[in-house]
């Protein structure tokens, strides 16, 4: 499952000029939802996408899928104006709270999809276990879509939207309602397609996971680019620097303090390192199902 | 399409409605042969088996319409309302497969729901002929025998019929905003379909020719449905007649065309 970045193009999306306008009402009032968005998502990496509820990141994520036309402005993904069928054939989309059909196992799901992608018949049943494979689901492949947890649920989305071995994969919010280490699992899973050579869109509100993952981000605001940038850039402050040492005691506190001034430089501020919530959780449960175990 | 097609088919063959109206259909035209006590008059062979073709196409227009009806409006908005229409156009599929699947797929329901009550009818028929010719060796002398072949040609336009409907229903769907509207003008438009009949007349009695043009052309937008009962003919010396047959399934073909490009082209720039 690895993409040749020689054939593929620098920019997996490019939005130039986008803007969308919803009519509202029989007035002819318009409502902009996407204000001249001109923007690029590298191929290979992850890109975050983020802003407050109605910044106009679904919006985008529809025109990118080629399920709304833009007013003004082109949109291309992987080389391929959007509103053509052709340019989703490179495109995997995992939903925001996504709702399949429940009557389908989890397996004959992802064949459905499989197949409404063109995967050939003589790779269906491989192409079908080693995604399930993939995400985890290959015990609960058998069981009915209606009776798979959330955490299950994203994970047969991944599973779809991975299915016809896409270069793109969209991803809304696809840790909404997952437990933390749902969450953990499907960060890892992300990186594991960056790893792979695809290129990764995911909006998400939790700002520590898309910091974790994502390479670029871009924040909207009423539906106009107001920042774009490298995570690591944006994140880190090139004039600070953070020395983590074992505890001092007050006298050598001092004695560094002093050593500083004495080349024209200031202790700012003394921290005690904190470790994450998620962290303590993540090894809080593995520790109790590892002793739970016979 | 064919995909989009035969899972449409599955979900609805997986809901209570479908099997529900399928039983109750069933019973009613099997029920049909209990009512043997009723005065069918002097010509009691022909009366009998017409009072249980009667009943049987009863059954299968009034509970085939409104299972048309409903499954359609049910079957597309649960695809929008689900947002599973969301993840299937996000893939490399067309608009016009997804509405053109959805209606195969109801029309395939449909479908089966015909040939199981067809087949209930066309059995009770043969049975209840072979009883009267058992009975009576000279009970269709002078006619009123009901051909099988030709009950399943007039089981056949009723589903081109439905065919017609459910393209009309998918049409409505495309752009209204609820299941329930949907349904409601669904069997509005049924009953303006069925009364085309006797408003034709009426145009014709127009005689400003301006008006009448206007109204006639606006009266051909909704089909003439009475043309596809053409039960009234059979067990008659006559017969079926073929011509009036294949002009009804001419006539559906090209109403359900001509709705099928209405709803692509509504659907196409829905917003899901």
């Amino acid at each position: 499952m690895s993409h040749d970045a020689a054939t593929a193009p620098s920019a997996a999306i490019e939005l130039r000029g986008v803007t969308k306008d919803f009519p509202v009402g029989l007035r002819g009032l318009k409502l902009r939802a996407v204000d001249n968005l001109t923007l690029d998502v590298p191929a290979g990496q992850v890109f975050g996408l983020l802003g407050p509820n109605g910044s106009g990141k679904s919006t985008t994520i529809k025109i990118i899928l080629g399920l709304l036309e833009p007013t003004i402005g082109e949109c291309r993904v992987v080389g391929v104006p959007s509103a053509q069928v052709e340019s989703r054939r490179n495109v995997g989309y995992l939903p925001e709270a996504p709702y399949f059909y429940r009557y389908l196992s989890g397996a004959e799901l992802v064949r459905f999809y499989a197949r409404v992608c063109g995967v050939p018949r003589a790779r269906l049943d491989t192409r079908v276990r080693e995604v399930l494979d993939w995400v985890g689901l290959t015990g609960a492949a058998a069981r009915r879509v209606g009776t798979y947890s959330k955490g299950m649920l994203q994970r047969v989305g991944l599973a779809q939207a991975l299915v016809h071995d896409p270069r793109l994969v969209i991803l809304d919010e696809p840790t909404a309602g997952v437990d933390p280490a749902g969450s953990a699992d499907i960060s890892q899973m992300i990186l594991r397609l960056k790893s792979e050579g695809r290129t990764v869109l995911i909006t998400s509100h939790l700002l520590a996971q898309i910091e974790d993952v994502c390479d670029r981000i871009a924040i909207l605001d009423r539906g106009k680019l107001i920042l774009e940038g490298a995570v690591a850039e944006l994140v880190g402050r090139r004039d600070r620097q953070a020395l983590i040492v074992e505890s001092l005691p007050p006298a050598e506190l001092d004695e560094l303090r002093a050593w500083l001034a004495a080349r024209g430089r200031a202790l700012e501020s003394i921290e005690q390192p904190r470790a994450r919530l998620d962290e303590i959780f993540l090894r809080e449960v593995a520790r109790a199902e590892q002793e739970a175990r016979p | 399409m064919s995909l989009i097609a035969g899972n449409t088919f599955l979900e609805a063959v997986r809901q209570r409605l479908f099997l529900f109206l399928v039983v109750v259909a069933a019973a009613l035209v099997g029920g049909a042969q209990f009512f043997q006590s009723f005065d069918f008059g002097p010509d009691l062979g022909a009366a009998s088996l017409k009072f249980l073709l009667d009943f049987g196409q009863g059954a299968l227009v009034f509970f085939g319409s409104a299972l048309t009806i409903t499954a359609t409006a049910q079957l597309f908005f649960s695809e929008i309302e689900n947002r599973t229409a969301l993840t299937l156009l996000a893939k490399p599929v067309w608009r016009a497969e997804f509405v053109l699947g959805k209606f195969l797929g109801v029309w395939a329901v449909v479908g089966v729901f015909c040939t199981l009550l067809t087949g209930l009818l066309v059995g009770l028929l043969w049975l209840r002929t072979g009883a009267l010719l058992a009975a009576n060796p000279g009970t269709f002398l002078h006619g009123g025998r009901i051909l099988l072949g030709e009950v399943v040609i007039v089981c056949v336009l009723q589903w081109l019929k439905f065919g017609v409907l459910a393209m009309m229903t998918l049409l409505i769907a495309s752009f209204s905003n609820t299941n329930l509207f949907s349904v409601v003008m669904g069997f509005f438009v049924l009953v303006i379909c069925h009364l085309q009949h006797i408003a034709h007349h009426s145009y014709a009695k127009l005689t400003s020719l301006p008006l009448r043009l206007l109204v006639e052309t606006f009266a051909r937008l909704f089909p003439d449905f009475q043309l596809f009962n053409l039960a009234e003919q059979l067990g008659k010396p006559s017969g079926l007649d073929a011509t009036l047959a294949l002009r009804a399934g001419a006539y559906a073909f090209v109403y359900i065309v001509v709705f099928g490009l209405l709803a692509v082209f509504s659907f196409r720039r829905r917003e899901i």
